[in-house]
């Protein structure tokens, strides 16, 4: 745990300060931007979104932001571009010598750099939950949409740990691992949950969805679909899943980091 | 760690325990202080589970204090029968009771007909009084969640009741209630359902109103033949109405496309069109025929009306007129 550690401090800044920074800032703000647009056309009196000429209330919004925006697409993009260049990036960079000739484990390298993806994503994603809510929900509404709120922290949390950790692996096991994250995050699992039977089992999405505590939106084709065969797992169900996705991926990208040979292109 | 990461997690940190802390001290108070405050609906969908299909609410103090409510009570004097409900329960519904939200839960069949109702009435009530009355009445009073709950078989149904908060009582079946103290404990309430509750936010400033899945209050309901063909077309509806010296109102139902708003717009516009004509024949309704409108685009169907005050003048002369035979025998 303490070269876990190292690597961690090393890690963290470097990831923080990277170029991918710019574009996680860049994800994580738009939600935010449009909550400081819903505030100001609200404080001005007027309804800021009407669906079919009725009006959207501000907590009815937060929650189609979850889902829409941080459940579907940041947590898993985030996942994606950090998840699968925690090793494909030393290897592109052919600094993964230097870093494998320290005194420390192959997994462990791989350890503390999940959980320094793990720190700078849940630093930069909870705040921007945490602002959006304050702009969208009224004050009269945080006693009771507090509780739901801190669902939808943990659960944020816990879907970057499982989505960092799948794709970890996956950037620890392919050549290509963005195309095929990407494949996986925004193909397979869309698909897949709208077909009916256990294949959904295999996606983290499924698991995740489950525990979010707002009403999911009817807001494409494939929503509507995806609420028709939708067999949401148990809360103690879906948690063990994804409790054994994300030991099972770790332990397998930390397996594979400690066993796989890396040869750098010259 | 250098400085400049340093302020940064010290700042996300300030955000996310700035905001966990602003939570918890509402959670705590109830609510921040109402000035600062636009909320949608009242306090009690708090209580309301998730998955209700249908909410109304009525603002009993001001529907009672309305001067259509006077001049009704005129028409119709109070039966006998209010007199022993106060007598009995201590409560007075004109003086004691502030608000009800009414609600619709389907069941665990999820039989399209069948729904688990729940009545959340707020105001001034005897829980001593009401408690000995169940008791005697066969209730038995039991605590869930640490809330006295008292349940009674009712017609094969155990029908529950129970004192949510100081004020705040809960009428249903005894699922139903569990499931309002579930929802206020957990959180997990209607507040959260989007898509209802972006209706109820169009409907604030009204002192009745009602919103719901259509299929399942129709389903419940024997409606006119006209809109029971279009029953399986409708998705959502909501109903507002004000009530003050007159009524307005509105009612509003979303197709599930564009298609099937237009034909349910077509023939409200033949019905209104056939009222119109039958108007011309009772010169007193046409104030409340001309107010009719119809309104909605793409997928919503909305009419509005406006009953004025004089309208019940009107149909308290031809109240009088049916009694006046009566009153002479």
């Amino acid at each position: 745990m303490a070269a876990a550690r190292r690597v961690f401090e090393l890690s963290f800044s470097e990831m923080l300060w990277s170029r991918r920074t710019i574009f996680m800032a860049l994800v994580v703000g738009a939600p935010v931007l449009l909550a400081v647009i819903f505030r100001v056309v609200e404080t001005f009196g007027s309804p800021a979104i009407r669906v079919n000429g009725v009006r959207v209330a501000g907590g009815s919004i937060f929650g189609v932001m979850i889902w829409v925006m941080y459940v579907r697409i940041i947590v898993p993009l985030l996942g994606v571009f950090y998840g699968t260049s925690l090793m494909a990036d030393e290897v592109d960079d052919k600094t993964i010598t230097y870093l494998f000739t320290r005194p420390v484990g192959r997994g462990a390298v791989l350890l503390g750099k999940y959980l320094a993806y793990l720190a700078c994503t849940s630093l930069v994603v909870l705040p921007s939950v945490m602002l959006t809510y304050f702009l969208t929900v009224p004050f009269a509404q945080i006693a009771v949409t507090f509780r739901p709120l801190v669902l939808d922290l943990a659960i944020l949390a816990a879907g970057l740990a499982v989505y960092g950790a799948v794709f970890a692996f996956v950037g620890a096991r392919l050549k290509r691992p963005l195309l095929a994250g990407l494949v996986f995050a925004f193909g397979w699992e869309p698909v897949v949950l709208v077909v009916p039977g256990y294949v959904r089992q295999f996606t983290v999405a499924h698991h995740l969805q489950a525990l979010v505590p707002h009403a999911m939106p009817s807001d494409s084709t494939l929503s509507v679909i995806q609420g028709l065969f939708r067999q949401a797992p148990s809360a103690p169900e879906a948690l063990t899943w994804l409790a054994v996705l994300l030991a099972g991926f770790l332990w397998l990208a930390m397996r594979t980091v400690a066993r796989r040979e890396y040869v750098l292109e010259q | 760690m250098t400085a400049k990461t340093r302020y940064f997690v010290l700042s996300a940190f300030a955000i996310l325990i700035g905001g966990l802390t602003t939570g918890l001290v509402a959670s705590y108070m109830g609510g921040l202080p109402v000035a600062l405050s636009r909320q949608a609906g009242p306090d009690d969908l708090a209580y309301v589970p998730p998955d209700a299909v249908a909410v109304a609410y009525a603002n009993v103090q001001e529907v009672m204090a309305s001067e259509l409510r006077q001049r009704l009570r005129k028409l119709h004097p109070e039966s006998p029968d209010h007199n022993d409900f106060e007598a009995k329960t201590g409560v007075d519904i004109e003086r004691d009771v502030d608000s009800v939200v009414a609600a619709l839960m389907p069941t665990a069949s999820g039989a399209p007909d069948d729904h688990r109702p729940l009545v959340l009435a707020r105001g001034r009530f005897d829980q001593v009084r009401i408690e000995g009355l169940a008791r005697d009445h066969g209730g038995q009073v039991s605590d869930y969640q640490g809330v006295r709950v008292i349940a009674h078989q009712d017609d094969g149904r155990t029908m529950g009741l129970g004192f949510l908060a100081p004020g705040v009582v809960a009428v249903g079946t005894l699922d139903g209630v569990h499931s309002a103290i579930d929802a206020h404990r957990s959180g997990r309430n209607v507040l959260s359902n989007t898509e209802l509750m972006r209706l109820v936010g169009e409907l604030d400033a009204n002192n009745a109103w009602a919103v719901g899945k259509f299929d399942a209050v129709a389903s419940s309901t024997a409606l006119p033949g006209g809109l029971q063909q279009h029953m399986p077309t409708l998705s959502w509806f909501s109903a507002a109405g004000h009530l003050n010296g007159g009524i307005t109102g509105t009612f509003k139902a979303e197709a599930k496309d564009d298609e099937a708003a237009k034909n349910l717009r077509d023939m409200l516009r033949g019905v209104m069109a056939m009222v119109k004509l039958q108007a011309g024949e009772k010169p007193e309704l046409r104030t409340f025929v001309d107010s009719l409108q119809l309104g909605g685009e793409g997928k919503t169907v909305a009419v509005g009306f406006s009953v004025p005050a004089q309208m019940f003048d009107v149909l308290e002369e031809m109240h009088a007129k049916d009694r006046r035979p009566a009153d002479v025998r």
